[in-house]
Order: C-alpha cells, then sequence, then structure tokens
C-alpha cells in the first residue's frame, strides 16, 4: 500500500523534488527549489484565501447582526402586545369594579342579595370572578357574595387593604388561597357622602389571563409568563421553572417601557428576552411580563443558509489550494527545468572552453617544441653516425642503444607534436552525401581480421529508411575509426560490438557504438575527452584519439557523448545533422562551438 | 648529387648537412630564402629542400623563384608546423612534404627517388 502511494507520488513528483546534481550545483541560479515552491504556494495561497475567508466572516457578522436585531425586534412587538393585553384584563376589571361602587348605592352594595345579583351580573360580563366583597373603613367585611362565609372579617391588619388606603386602586400578586387554587385580588376604593371609604374587592380567577398569556406564544421555542418583582413565576412557563418558584432567569431592570435583549439561560442556550413592567393607568401591580424566545429554534433557517455557505466556501478554499499548488508546481517546475538546462549549458560550455583553451595551449607548445626536437634528433642522429663510423664505438652496443633510446624518445615526441597540431588543423570539412552504412562497412574492413581472430563479435545495425546524410566522408570514418579502435582495445575476447544508427527526428541522426569491454569509472568520464588523458600504460597512448574525435565531430556540427559503467560496458553516441551548412571557417578552433 | 638545404634553424642545418655529407651527399645550405638565391645563381642543385615558414622570402615562393631558375630542380619541403594547410599548400606545388622531426634514412631515400 505504502509502495503503491510512493509510487504513485513517483509519477507526479515534480522534477525539482529530486534536485541531484551536485557537480552542476553552482551553475544554478537558485539552489533551494523545494523552498521556493513552498514560500509560493504559502503567499499564492494567502493572497487568494485571505479575502476569501474575511469577506466571508464580514458578512456573517452582518448578517448576524441583522438577524439578531430582527429578533429583538419581533420579541419587542410579541411582548408589547402581550403586555397591551394583560393591562387591559387588568384595567377592564379594574373599572367594572370602579363603575359598580360607585354607581350602586353603600345600600344596596352592603344588601348580600344585591351583592350577590351583582357577582351575578358580573360574572356574566366578565367570567372568572370567585367572589365580591364590601369592606369599610376599619377593615370590617360588611359585606360577602361569593362561596365563603367571610362575612366580619378583619382585614385591616393586612398588606392589601393599607395599599388600597394609599392608592385607591390594588391588584395583588397570584397566589393560592384556602381552596389553593391560584387567584389575584382586585380592591377599588370609594368614598362615600359623610368622607369615610368602602372598599370593594373581588377575586379573579387567573384562567382567562393564562390564555389570554398563551395566544401570544409563537412557535415551540417561545415562552411567555408572569413574575412578580421579585422573580417568582406567576403564570406558567415551559422552560424557566414551576409556578410560584423561583425564575432560572436574571430579574431585568425596571423600564417603563417594553424591551428586549439577547441573554443566556441557566442552560447555557442562547435566548433573546423580552420584558415589559405591567402598570395599568389607575395603579401599579407587581407583574413582570416575559417573552422569551430561544435563539437557536428561531435562527433554524439562517444557520441552515449558513452550513450551506460554509460548504460552499470550503469547498472553495479546496479548490483554490489545489489550483494554487498546481499552479505553483507547474510554474517552479518550468523554472527549475529552464534553470537546469542554463546549468547544463554552462557547465558544457566551461567543459568546452577548458579544453579549447586546453588545446590550444597544447598545440602552441608543440609547434614551439617541434624545431628543439629536429635539432635533438639529428644532433644525435649525428652522433650515432659518428660512432658508426668508427670502429671503435662501432662495437660498444651500449652506446648505440642508450643513442637508439634518444632517437626513440624523439620519435615518439615527434608522433605526440603531429598529433597536437592535428587540432589546430584547419578543416576544409568537404560535403558530401555518404550512405551511413557504407562509411560503417569501410571502417569496419580494418578491424575485419582482428575480430575473426579475438572471436569479437560485431553487429551492426543501420536500418533501411535511414536517410542519407551530408558531412565528410574522410572525417567520419576517422571519427569511427577511433571509436572502433578504442572498443577493440576495451573489450576481451569474445565480447560483442554493436554498432548501431538511428534517425532523430527528420534532421540529425544518431551512431551508437557500444561495447561490453571494461567500461570507465565516473571520474574518469568527464576527462576522456581532454587532451593526454590515457588509461593506458606510459607510452602506449598518447590520450589525444578521443581529443581528436571530439574536435572532428564538433567540427562536422555534431555532439559526442558517452556513458559508462565499470565492467559492463561503454557506449559512445555521436549525433551529426543530415545536413551541413558548407562553410569555411579558416581559423575557427575545433572545440569551439 | 647535389642538394642545397635552407632553413632559418641555423643548427638544425648545420647538423643535417654533416648527416647528409655522411651519405655521400653534396650539401650546400643557406639560412635565408636571399642567401639560397645567390647560391643558386652561382651553382647548379638537383634538389632544394626548403623550410615553408622562414623570415624573408618563404620556401613557398622560393620554391616558384627556384622553378623559374632552375626548373630541373626537384624541391621537398620542410616543417615544424605541420598544419594541414602547411601540407595541403606544400603538396600541391612539391611531391614532397616532410615534417620534423624527420627520419635521415627516409629523407635520403626521398632523394635518391626524386633525382632518379
Amino acid at each position: 500500500m505504502i509502495d503503491r502511494f510512493r509510487k504513485a507520488f513517483g509519477a507526479i513528483r515534480p522534477e525539482f523534488y529530486r534536485q541531484k546534481h551536485k557537480h552542476l550545483d553552482h551553475y544554478f541560479t537558485f539552489t533551494n527549489y523545494r523552498k521556493i515552491w513552498a514560500i509560493s504556494i504559502l503567499v499564492m495561497g494567502t493572497a487568494a484565501l485571505v479575502p476569501l475567508i474575511v469577506v466571508t466572516m464580514i458578512h456573517y457578522r452582518l448578517i448576524q447582526e441583522s438577524v439578531d436585531s430582527e429578533l429583538i425586534l419581533r420579541t419587542e412587538r410579541v411582548a408589547s402586545n402581550a403586555r397591551r393585553a394583560v393591562t387591559f384584563f387588568l384595567e377592564e376589571r379594574l373599572n367594572a369594579l370602579r363603575f359598580t361602587v360607585n354607581e350602586i348605592g353603600y345600600d344596596q352594595l352592603t344588601n348580600p342579595d344585591h351583592l350577590a345579583e351583582i357577582l351575578r351580573n358580573l360574572k356574566l360580563g366578565f367570567g372568572g370572578l370567585t367572589d365580591l366583597s364590601v369592606i369599610a373603613q376599619t377593615g370590617i367585611q360588611v359585606a360577602y357574595a361569593g362561596p365563603f362565609k367571610l362575612e366580619g372579617k378583619n382585614y385591616s391588619n393586612q398588606a392589601w387593604f393599607v395599599e388600597c388606603q394609599k392608592a385607591d386602586f390594588y391588584v395583588s400578586e397570584i397566589f393560592r388561597g384556602y381552596r389553593d387554587v391560584p387567584h389575584i385580588i382586585i380592591a377599588v376604593k370609594s368614598f362615600r357622602p359623610d368622607g369615610s371609604f368602602i372598599i370593594l374587592r373581588a377575586t379573579l380567577e387567573t384562567e382567562r389571563l393564562i390564555q389570554s398569556l398563551s395566544s401570544y406564544k409563537t412557535g415551540e421555542h417561545a415562552d411567555i409568563f408572569l413574575v412578580n418583582r421579585s422573580g417568582i413565576i406567576q403564570t406558567p412557563s415551559n422552560y424557566y421553572g414551576d409556578t410560584f418558584q423561583k425564575m432560572s432567569l436574571p430579574l431585568p431592570d425596571f423600564s417603563p417601557r417594553t424591551h428586549a435583549v439577547m441573554a443566556t439561560d441557566s442552560h447555557m442556550r442562547s435566548i433573546v428576552m423580552g420584558y415589559a413592567f405591567i402598570f395599568p393607568q389607575v395603579c401599579d401591580t407587581p407583574f413582570i411580563l416575559m417573552v422569551i424566545k430561544q435563539k437557536a429554534g428561531m435562527m433554524k433557517v439562517w444557520l441552515q443558509l449558513r452550513s450551506n455557505i460554509n460548504w460552499f466556501v470550503g469547498f472553495g478554499i479546496m479548490v483554490i489550494t489545489v489550483v494554487v499548488t498546481i499552479t505553483c508546481t507547474f510554474m517552479v517546475n518550468k523554472l527549475y527545468l529552464a534553470d537546469k538546462s542554463k546549468a547544463e549549458t554552462m557547465a558544457l560550455m566551461e567543459q568546452s572552453n577548458q579544453l579549447a583553451s586546453i588545446g590550444q595551449l597544447a598545440a602552441g607548445v608543440a609547434h614551439e617544441i617541434n624545431n628543439p626536437l629536429a635539432l635533438i634528433n639529428e644532433t644525435a642522429g649525428y652522433v650515432k653516425d659518428m660512432f658508426m663510423i668508427k670502429e671503435h664505438y662501432r662495437q660498444d652496443e651500449e652506446l648505440l642503444e642508450n643513442i637508439d633510446y634518444i632517437l626513440e624518445a624523439v620519435e615518439r615526441c615527434g608522433t605526440i607534436t603531429r598529433q597536437l597540431l592535428g587540432f589546430t588543423r584547419k578543416f576544409d570539412v568537404k560535403i558530401q552525401k555518404i550512405k551511413l552504412h557504407d562509411v560503417i562497412s569501410d571502417v569496419l574492413i580494418f578491424h575485419h581480421k582482428e575480430a575473426e581472430y579475438r572471436n569479437i563479435k560485431v553487429y551492426v545495425d543501420v536500418p533501411e529508411d535511414i536517410p542519407e546524410i551530408e558531412t565528410d566522408r574522410g572525417k567520419l570514418q576517422q571519427i569511427l575509426l577511433n571509436l572502433v579502435n578504442n572498443a577493440f582495445q576495451a573489450v576481451d575476447t569474445g565480447c560483442i560490438l554493436d554498432i548501431h544508427a538511428s534517425a532523430q527526428g527528420s534532421d540529425k541522426v544518431s551512431i551508437t557504438i557500444s561495447d561490453n569491454g571494461c567500461g570507465m569509472p565516473p571520474e574518469n568520464l568527464t576527462k576522456i575527452f581532454e587532451p593526454f588523458f590515457t588509461t593506458k600504460e606510459r607510452g602506449k597512448g598518447t590520450g589525444l584519439g578521443l581529443t581528436i574525435t571530439y574536435g572532428l565531430v564538433r567540427k562536422l556540427h555534431g555532439d559526442i557523448s558517452v556513458e559508462s559503467k565499470e565492467n559492463v560496458g561503454t557506449t559512445f553516441i555521436i549525433t551529426l545533422p543530415v545536413r551541413i551548412q558548407e562553410e569555411v571557417r579558416e581559423h575557427e578552433n575545433p572545440f569551439g562551438r | 648529387m647535389k642538394i642545397l638545404l635552407v632553413d632559418d634553424e641555423k643548427k638544425f642545418v648545420m647538423m643535417l648537412s654533416k648527416r647528409l655529407a655522411l651519405r655521400g651527399i653534396d650539401v650546400d645550405y643557406a639560412f635565408t630564402g636571399e642567401e639560397a638565391m645567390a647560391k643558386i645563381e652561382n651553382k647548379k642543385f638537383d634538389v632544394a629542400i626548403l623550410d615553408v615558414k622562414m623570415p624573408g622570402i618563404g620556401g613557398i615562393e622560393l620554391k616558384r623563384k627556384l622553378n623559374g631558375l632552375t626548373p630541373d630542380t626537384k624541391i621537398i619541403f620542410l616543417t615544424g608546423h605541420g598544419s594541414e594547410t602547411d601540407y595541403e599548400t606544400g603538396s600541391a606545388e612539391a611531391p614532397y612534404y616532410l615534417a620534423k622531426p624527420l627520419q635521415i634514412e627516409k629523407l635520403v631515400e626521398i632523394l635518391y627517388e626524386v633525382t632518379e
């Protein structure tokens, strides 16, 4: 599995990732392509992604704010309507009591039958009234209509009686009375003609109030209920506590207007809390209306939209990252390849220049040496002549042998200087159309006997359809002869020499000469075209054969390269143009490009 | 056989003259083209061995002059440079063109060959 992954990565891995060319390193303009790659991806990725992310976040914030303000507005509206309903409910009943106490005479009010009649009528008009009672200034209940026997009860010490004396109207909290049924007491004070006052008191059932409140409940996540000023829940709440228990939300500060704020409940849910203090025109009440909406429920649509946007942005980020990565990889790879080819060219040029200057120097030295060499030759020759003439010396074999050593050495030097001078010879290239097969056959004639004798198999493969090339026959022969000679020297008895020609596109041909001989170590491979580089025994080779070959190939506008592996073999590849521009290049250096 | 050896390398000329003389050849020599011209006016040579590159009158020019004066004198070129230009012009002008250092036996052989 890991191997397969590695293989897949190997196939798409960009060239610069395997940067392996220590010898070219100092020709490269940039050294660390992986770093350039990483930086370019980072910079381009950041430039592309940051605006997207920032805009998305601003957008989120704007939507969030507008959704919040919309929620607050809606909650406020609900709270405001509900408040009006509650206020109206209480006001209506207070006004009914006031009308009753003002309109009906004291005598009639204190008449139990008449009071029962009034209670019946009020029940018909408003419903939800349990009892009705009249209390004198002394706090003694003087008349009562209702299910209990409460006549004569003294209220003078009770809080509501004190309150009502002060404010003319009174609305109590919701509480459980003797019957354990939640109810509210409302009371109205009225002055009699003699200056004393009476209070008409009624007990209200809360059923209608609760119904009226729940009609404002919209959505399953909404809650609407009353609490008193100390936060005790008065009407049933779905989420924030039982009736007559402390509400689990913080008590809002007093405000004469309806308000809505963002808050968090005890379960850490985000909520919109609307509230209104209920105070009808005539008196204050202990009620605070609470309207609670859970944000999560109300923002479902927005959350869905946000999730869609998140997916889209996420996908966008992924696509941008992939595109940026591919683009950067491609560009950096192109840059790397351009840089690499530049580095290779520079390395090659440096090698060429080196070869050229060495060649020129060598030729110059050779020329200068030839004259003194000729003098040594003649002088030593003359000495030998003298010895040959004089009988005494002619017998001295050792002397003559030493003279011959000098002459041999001079002869060897002469060979070297002649070859050196060969580099700078003017090459008048004589162009003619030639068949590669013929040239190769001609060259091999020289080696026919040797191959037979040493049992070396020579395979020649020149395809029929290979084009005739325009080149200098003699020079090509010399090139091939040199290379075949080299190969014969490199292989042992029974080895194979393979000569193969092929067309390289429409304008080039290549000739490959491979042997399975001793091969060369890599360190020699770079030096083989240099003059005087030889691996042969001292005195056996001049180290000039391949240098001359190189010069000749360049002269024919071709290229020569070599591949070799120790103990596996060596391959020389010559590439020649099919058509050569005939130019007379008088003093051109054969090593120049 | 009378030959004229012309080269600006004095010691070389002296040495070669001695060696050729040892081999029974009558050698006269000159160190410049002008000197050679003077010698030719007084004496007839069978062969002239000329250095291609000399200060003053060079080998090729000298050969042309000699051809005019004594058409029978055979010419052998000699050079220390041995470049292909020299070789090609040389061999176009004369049948023999020898590079230094040379082998005396070969030179003698050629001398006999041209005078045959």
